[in-house]
């Protein structure tokens, strides 16, 4: 087996006459947190609905551990911009709900569950409905469900794009505190080019529609990042120099 | 002053429906006193409902009769609720039982209840059956309704996330879209409530033998006005406690 654990090759995909993707290929590593960034409808949904085969390609495969992505064979798990938990269920319940699905015992859900709940500082709520608790803790439920389920790949859809600054600063740290402690690999949307750089072992720059890659980019900053250091300035300037999308 | 202005209100707001009611009473007292038989005092009615304790109407005490009206209601909500989830959830997850027994659905459901009660009665009688029958098809409507159209409003996002998971269309419709369509399910099942209550009215009044509507019907008959308002009011009381329980059986099911 190659190191890289998703290998997506010359993925095109077009709605009738629109070219939404012209041949995007790429490799993630294994444990690997990807962001990619690009302009406001260059076709990042339409992206990340092939990575999880809700669509079908036009051509071009991907790949996960050598095998073509089968929501069957794959675990793969998804992070929606609006939140997304259900109301109808308590947190623990929320969190547990992929691995339900899946058919994993009863063990493995409470010790996941529970070890999520410990990430999140949410053990107090547990048995709280998610209305009960603010937006972005209903946020935090989400994505705790979707790192709860060990998944192959994890895929976030602009998570925080609703929070303030202060709160995204709190749960991109804990989204790298979650990350580590499950080695998940995980493909980050965003077009906040400081999020990116600040999460990113690699960032992917996607160009306007129809969107192509415009360059990938290893971030070689230490964590814990600081924002305000000299590197990850020049980072930031890179990039934002790449996108230019205003 | 500002303060003052503001307590003046609140206290205006609390003493305003005190003098509604009040303003009811004197209102009711004024047409007693104009003609007490059609229009008995709030007294005469209070004595007549105790007298429904002691001298039974058709060999029943009051209690009788609204176990009557009530266990009739109940009977016919309970078969609206088996059968009528189910179906409300069939015709709104599936797009052929929509078009075809749904439309069939459509086509029956604009007809009143209380219009199809003479058909009944030529049918199958005066008996139990005809009446809970009657009511049945006045509850049915509402639940049927209620559960399709949000069963088929399910949020997608919410189903997506079902579908993430690799979910089957089973675990999506038990796990997913009936839960959530829970509170709308239960909004349908109270209008139902007191709709079926309005219905067992009208049955009741067509050749029964007890229940709140034949006490009304009896009232009419012996020209007992009273006893006529002892059945509306305990009627009311009825349909009162029916809402106090379905809240709170909505308050158990439903988090959301």
């Amino acid at each position: 087996m190659s190191e890289n654990k998703i290998q997506v090759k010359n993925l095109t995909h077009a709605f009738g006459d629109l070219l939404v993707l012209d041949d995007i290929s790429f490799n993630i590593k294994n444990e690997e947190f990807v962001c990619v960034v690009g302009p406001t409808g260059c076709g990042k949904t339409t992206f990340l609905n092939l990575l999880t085969r809700l669509i079908i390609p036009t051509s071009g495969e991907i790949l996960i551990d050598g095998i073509p992505a089968d929501p069957k064979i794959h675990n793969i798990s998804f992070a929606f911009q609006e939140p997304s938990a259900f109301p109808w269920l308590t947190v623990e319940e929320n969190i547990a709900y992929g691995m339900k699905i899946k058919k994993e015992s009863k063990d493995v859900i409470k010790k996941r569950t529970d070890e999520v709940l410990n990430l999140l500082g949410l053990q107090k709520f547990r048995k709280q409905y998610p209305h009960q608790l603010s937006v972005s803790s209903e946020q935090r439920i989400v994505i705790g469900r979707s790192f709860a389920m060990h998944p192959d790949l994890l895929l976030m859809d602009e998570p925080y794009g609703q929070m303030d600054i202060k709160m995204r600063f709190y749960l991109e740290d804990e989204v790298i505190r979650l990350w580590k402690n499950f080695k998940s690999t995980v493909i980050f949307i965003t077009h906040n080019i400081e999020e990116a750089i600040y999460l990113a072992d690699k960032v992917i720059i996607l160009t306007n529609k129809p969107a192509k890659i415009k360059e990938e980019l290893e971030i070689n900053i230490p964590r814990p990042r600081d924002i305000a250091s000299k590197e990850f300035i020049e980072y930031r300037k890179y990039v934002t120099d790449q996108i230019k999308w205003w | 002053m500002n303060n003052k202005n503001i307590l003046i209100k609140q206290i205006l707001y609390l003493v305003l429906p005190v003098i509604s009611v009040l303003l009811l009473i004197v209102l009711w007292f004024f047409a007693s006193s104009v003609n007490r038989v059609l229009v008995p005092t709030p007294g005469d009615v209070i004595d007549r409902f105790v007298k429904t304790f002691t001298n039974p109407i058709n060999n029943q005490y009051i209690w009788g009769h609204i176990w009557a009206s009530l266990r009739r209601v109940l009977i016919a909500l309970f078969f609206s609720c088996s059968i009528g989830i189910p179906f409300g959830i069939l015709i709104g997850w599936n797009k052929t039982a929509e078009a075809t027994v749904g439309s069939l659905f459509e086509l029956i459901r604009p007809i009143p209840p209380i219009a199809w009660l003479p058909l009944i009665v030529m049918l199958l009688g005066i008996g139990e059956i005809p009446k809970i029958l009657i009511v049945f098809i006045g509850t049915f409507t509402p639940i049927v309704l209620n559960t399709a159209t949000s069963i088929k409003l399910v949020d997608p996002l919410y189903l997506d996330v079902g579908k993430m998971f690799n979910a089957n269309s089973m675990k999506l419709l038990f796990n997913i879209a009936l839960p959530a369509s829970m509170p709308a399910i239960f909004a349908g099942f109270r209008t139902a409530t007191s709709g079926g209550l309005m219905v067992v009215m009208a049955a009741e009044m067509i050749g029964a033998q007890e229940g709140l509507g034949f006490i009304i019907q009896r009232g009419m008959d012996a020209f007992d006005v009273p006893l006529i308002m002892v059945g509306m009011v305990v009627i009311g009381l009825v349909g009162v406690f029916l809402a106090v329980v379905t809240n709170y059986l909505e308050k158990l099911v439903c988090h959301g």
